[in-house]
């Protein structure tokens, strides 16, 4: 099991499976030729972001939002990473990038852990640091997250309960039940199912994937044998909805059962397209990549983050302190996406 | 006496039967639905991949030697020639695609059998080894990327079906590719059963330095069994692919450990020289009876894990258990009847 | 003319099948062989007598292709040749039956009778029906009692044998070389196999026996050839030996295989006491006493029940009913460490696969049983003395090997029994144990062995010797029990021990 995770779990990204990888450039990026040299408007402002690996389609999605800040404030900003998922070469990149002395340094950490003594460094340097999915990391500005995880499970619930009528037998699936963010987001969306859907029945504790598509198949297969009236399937790992979906779909419940959780367009494209999967939730990485930066930006100007702050990007028009941390801020970035609207992505 | 031990089997095969049939009662009389054609299809379909990979291992557990390496030399394989279907736009049939990832998969187990065989390293390391190398040589030079679309001839296959009936509880169907799983279990059987390089393999298990005595090609016979461990795994890469109807570099990965569980309960010897297919395919059945039904039965999803831990303890403990009966029987039996045959 | 002249000589001087002429082998610096020759004539049984090291397994080695000369030539059929290789000797009938036997313990009888000619005509398919036809003809052919369809791992030492035999005969052997094919045997399995080896005799096969049990040699063979230092000593006709010749040769010093007993004071204090000692299965009721600086001996037959009483007194399979007292006082023994502690040492039969760790020094293995022994008061480990008590014990057991540091692995049987008598010594027990002392050792190591029990003997240990070896026991015991069934039913004392007494109380 261990070592499954050990190979898997690097490219886990908040949730969303490795099966989201695609192939690409290897190794790091060169910086981008240019835009820095002449110094025109920003003058010798470098902002880097470190990313958990270059190979992965959603952080080559990220890279989309950083050259666009790039464009639009005409601050040298590139990305970086290793090419595969590894902290150790996370730490390496950061540990270099110090010593170029860049404004700034936005990170998406493989492990939060592994990062603060470097990160320490970092701010020793005066370089700012903020940071992406790494709630509670302590040596950095600010960590900025795509969405609150009670608005985002509130928000899956609320799309099924439409789905369903707001009656008929649910269960939830979650990639492990050790993943607190999943476990953040089925929680949420069971109060919400409770309070708003009563008629609803979740009829299992959340069954755990291992964020393994034949696991997610196998087990909606038993469940859908189990309860014949099963009603809906809420999928937290990237790979539940596919496995469900390809159940679903054998059994020809297409059109009676709705499944709804997280993924990713090119993975579930096939299935929203049939009708077996009816919607899937996601944050778009590019967005997430310039939201960063834009922060960084403002950190650097001498402006402050704080409740109801407008990054001027969409989803994070007005950022919300997450409670118990003092440096987390959330946006509401999540997008909902139907099998129209999924089409529109690239990764 | 004699043919009550007979129906137990050379490796318990008997015993294990029994197991299975009683975890499928009790099953049945937990949850009715149970006893059904669908769970008995979704079962072997659910088999057929693990089945496939099993029996590779089952040929390198018998020479004496372990493979950790063959779920990446799988789905290496069957994902190489998948990208490479997609990337350069070809599609000549699913018999091509197992003949090209038979192919991969036949050096890719030749580099593995010649490394063991030539220098005689320890298959563990070797493969422990080759297992990371053959990993990622396919992530950086085939690529990471899931293909969520196959080529049209193998998803065409994906939803083909061999036995397709309607019961009161929806349809059920049995997936063509578990046909796959009954003609390499055929075959090994047959090749373990009627060949010399079939008995080979259980005597350089039972003995490799008696073997090497004994003429037997031992190097040429160890290169040959992990080509034919290559190969096989393929057909469970491409099975895999074809019944997940998506190709993910990152699956099967990290499961070898579940298979080689799965191949001791059948009976083989981790010492090598001892299993049988029949042995195999009741371990590997009995793993997935566990493995997809406790839900079923009501088993709560946050225990299934520790549930699915202690069946498989208790399955491998009454295997083991039974053996040593069986063997101290024979021992004392012998003890007896030696002065016996001597006075005469 | 020439051949009226060489077939006219003598009624025995058939052409030999396999003749060797001044081999010669060098390993490294270290010759080997010296000189060697050697003829192998069909329907003899020719006796390769030699101390562990004189060339023997050489010239075995030599002969079955396994290793080349360096000189000399090997003639086969009247046609020589530098050189024999592996295949082409299989080719020729030569079979070798090693110790181990080289069986495959996972598969059946009949599969190991049948395989290894089926490899060598390069078979594809096996065919299980038709394999256990040929094996039942050849074992029918030999009037051997063999279960076809047992698996080899679970048959006694003596029918592997037989297996092997068969083995060798179905690939049409002319001549089959039995490495010390008897040590492992009991009496009456002796005396089937040789029985099977004139069987063999009689259908022209030449049987080149390697054995250091001279009595045997002396019953079984037609001619002996004798070796040491490698080269050839004497070799001739069996009628021109006898034990104390051979003895002789092979050694190059007169060694008196007479009983020679340490003194025993009567009024010596009893060490051991077992009072109705039973484990049902296996032996009940055993009683006896030994006494300080006496050696008792231990006889049956295999699977009397023995081994299984030395067992229990060390605790590997603890008895279920009974008293063991140790100077008077009762000990329970419920494990291998409950006998440590009692002061009870043990050197089992398997030596190689029981007492040894293989791989690790002669000094490790030495020390591995006494390391509790070899503590400071501070409960570290005492270097200095553990050096002392390897160094005594190399030496003082005439270890043969380069030094201390080599592994067992790479000793001969005789030395790597030494290894064993030596972790037991460096515990100091208060009674020793020794399950055939000196199986597969040779004669001059068997001496050295017997010598070494005497003197611990003298110094007040308690010493058991589990043997079937007869004149092992008269020349070294006290006392001799021997145990029928599961039973002691027969004790024999002083002047009463000799090699008739005992077979004859074995044989009731």
């Amino acid at each position: 099991m261990t070592r499954k995770y050990l190979l898997r779990g690097g490219a886990l990204v908040a949730g969303l499976s490795l099966a989201l990888t695609g192939c690409g450039t290897v190794g790091e990026t060169s910086p981008t030729p240019g835009q820095s040299t002449d110094g025109a408007s920003s003058g010798d402002v470098v902002m880097v972001t470190v990313v958990k690996a270059q190979t992965i389609p959603w952080f080559q999605r990220m890279e989309q939002g950083v050259k666009a800040f790039a464009e639009r404030t005409g601050i040298d900003a590139r990305q970086e990473g290793a090419d595969d998922v590894s902290p150790e070469k996370q730490v390496q990149i950061v540990q270099d990038l110090i010593a170029q002395k860049p404004t700034a340094i936005t990170v998406v950490p493989n492990s939060p852990e592994a990062l603060e003594s470097v990160l320490t460094q970092a701010r020793e340097q005066g370089i700012i640091v903020v940071s992406h999915e790494a709630t509670g990391i302590k040596n950095v500005d600010v960590d900025i997250e795509a969405f609150d995880n009670v608005a985002y499970g509130s928000d899956i619930m609320k799309n099924l309960g439409e789905c369903t009528g707001g009656k008929g037998e649910y269960v939830q699936f979650v990639g492990g039940l050790t993943a607190k963010t999943h476990m953040e987001w089925v929680g949420a969306a069971y109060d919400y199912q409770q309070e708003k859907f009563p008629e609803m029945k979740r009829v299992e504790t959340p069954i755990e994937s291992t964020d393994d598509q034949d696991t997610a198949y196998q087990r909606a297969k038993e469940l859908l044998a189990k309860y014949p009236n099963l009603a809906a399937f809420q999928g937290s790992a990237g790979n539940d909805v596919p496995g469900i979906a390809r159940a679903v779909q054998e059994a020809g419940l297409e059109d009676k059962v709705c499944v709804m959780g997280t993924s990713i367009p090119s993975v579930a494209n096939q299935y929203l397209a049939d009708g077996s999967i009816d919607k899937i939730f996601f944050w778009d990485p590019a967005l997430a990549g310039e939201a960063q930066l834009q922060i960084a930006k403002i950190l650097h100007e001498g402006g402050k983050i704080a409740a109801g702050t407008d990054l001027g990007i969409e989803g994070y028009n007005d950022l919300q302190p997450m409670e118990g941390f003092d440096n987390v801020f959330v946006g509401a970035a999540q997008v909902a996406a139907d099998a129209e609207a999924a089409k529109q992505f690239d990764f | 006496m004699p043919s009550l031990r007979r129906l137990q089997g050379r490796n318990n095969e008997g015993t294990l039967l029994l197991v299975l049939i009683g975890l499928c009662v009790i099953m049945s009389l937990l949850n009715p639905v149970f006893f059904s054609i669908n769970t008995a299809f979704s079962i072997m379909r659910s088999t057929t991949v693990p089945l496939i990979l099993a029996l590779a291992v089952l040929l390198v557990i018998i020479s004496g030697g372990i493979d950790v390496s063959f779920p990446v030399v799988a789905i290496a394989s069957a994902y190489t020639s998948v990208t490479l279907m997609l990337n350069f736009d070809f599609d000549y049939g699913v018999p091509v695609v197992f003949l090209m990832s038979a192919c991969i998969g036949a050096v890719l187990g030749l580099i593995n059998g010649v490394v063991i065989a030539r220098f005689r390293l320890p298959t563990l390391i070797v493969t422990l080894a080759t297992q990371g190398i053959f990993f990622g040589a396919m992530l950086t030079y085939v690529g990471s990327r899931y293909h969520p679309d196959l080529p049209p001839s193998m998803s065409r296959l994906s939803t083909v079906n061999v036995v397709n009936v309607v019961t009161s509880n929806g349809k059920a169907y049995l997936h063509v590719l578990v046909l796959l799983a009954v003609v390499v279990a055929l075959l090994v059987w047959g090749l373990l059963k009627w060949t010399m390089f079939g008995r080979s393999l259980y005597a350089i298990g039972g003995d490799y330095e008696g073997a090497r005595r004994a003429g037997f090609r031992v190097v040429r016979t160890q290169v040959l069994t992990y080509v034919l461990v290559g190969v096989i795994a393929s057909l469970a890469g491409v099975a895999h692919i074809v019944m997940s109807r998506s190709a993910n570099p990152q699956d099967l990965v990290g499961g070898e450990l579940d298979i080689i569980a799965a191949v001791v309960l059948g009976g083989a010897s981790i010492f090598g020289g001892r299993g049988s297919v029949l042995g195999t395919v009741l371990g590997v059945l009995l793993i997935q009876v566990i493995n997809n039904s406790l839900l079923l039965v009501g088993v709560p999803g946050a225990w299934l894990r520790a549930a699915v831990g202690i069946l498989l303890i208790v399955g491998i403990g009454i295997q083991t258990v039974s053996a040593r009966r069986k063997a101290r029987r024979v021992h004392s039996v012998e003890d007896a009847a030696t002065p016996a045959g001597k006075e005469a | 003319m020439t051949t009226n002249v060489e077939f006219g000589a003598s009624v025995d001087a058939a052409p030999p099948v396999l003749s060797v002429h001044g081999l010669a082998k060098r390993f490294g610096g270290v010759v080997a062989l010296r000189d060697v020759s050697l003829e192998l004539r069909p329907g003899e049984v020719h006796c390769l007598a030699g101390e562990n090291g004189s060339g023997k397994s050489t010239l075995i080695k030599i002969i079955s292709g396994a290793e080349f000369p360096d000189g000399g030539q090997i003639v086969v059929d009247g046609e020589s040749r530098e050189r024999m290789d592996t295949t082409s000797a299989i080719e020729t009938g030569i079979q070798v039956i090693y110790q181990d036997f080289s069986l495959f313990p996972n598969l059946t009888v009949a599969e190991n009778i049948v395989l290894t000619s089926a490899v060598a005509q390069r078979h594809k398919f096996h065919n299980a029906r038709r394999a256990r036809a040929q094996a039942k003809e050849i074992v029918e052919e030999l009037q051997l009692d063999l279960d076809l369809d047992a698996d080899v791992g679970n048959l006694s030492v003596a029918n592997r044998q037989l297996t092997a035999i068969c083995r060798a005969m179905i690939s049409r052997a002319r001549v089959i070389i039995m490495d010390e094919p008897t040590t492992a045997l009991t009496h009456a399995e002796v005396t089937n196999l040789f029985v099977l080896v004139d069987k063999l005799r009689d259908r022209g096969v030449a049987l080149l026996f390697v054995s250091h049990k001279l009595n045997e040699v002396l019953r079984i063979s037609q001619r002996v050839t004798i070796m040491r230092s490698g080269a050839v000593v004497t070799a001739g006709p069996v009628e021109d030996f006898d034990i104390k010749s051979i003895t002789k040769f092979m050694t190059g010093l007169d060694i008196d295989d007479v009983r020679t007993l340490p003194e025993l004071s009567p009024e010596a204090e009893v060490r051991l006491e077992v009072v109705g000692l039973t484990l049902p299965g296996a032996f009940w009721d055993v009683n006896f006493q030994v006494r300080k600086g006496e050696i008792l001996g231990i006889t049956g037959l295999l699977g009397s029940g023995r081994t299984e009483i030395a067992e229990s007194l060390f605790g590997i399979v603890p008895a279920e009913r009974g008293t063991v007292r140790v100077d008077g006082e009762s000990v329970a023994i419920g494990s291998i460490r409950d006998a440590v502690s009692a002061g009870i040492g043990y050197v089992p039969e398997d030596r190689l696969t029981q007492g040894l760790f293989l791989e690790k020094s002669i000094a490790d293995n030495i020390v591995a049983s006494s390391l509790s022994e070899h503590r400071t008061k501070w409960r570290v480990l005492d270097r200095r003395r553990i050096r002392a008590t390897i160094d005594e014990l190399f030496q003082k057991l005439h270890i043969q090997a380069p030094n201390a540091k080599a592994a067992v692995r790479t000793l001969s049987g005789g030395n790597a029994q030494r290894v064993v008598l030596a972790k037991w010594l460096a515990t100091n027990p208060k009674i020793l144990i020794l399950n055939g002392p000196t199986v597969g050792v040779d004669v001059g190591s068997k001496a050295q062995i017997l010598d070494l029990l005497r003197e611990q003997a003298r110094r007040g240990m308690a010493v058991i010797v589990i043997s079937d070896d007869e004149p092992e026991l008269v020349a070294c015991c006290h006392r001799v029990l021997v145990v029928t069934k599961g039973r002691v039913s027969g004790e024999l004392a002083g002047d009463d021990v000799s090699v008739e007494t005992i077979q004859q109380s074995m044989a009731v």
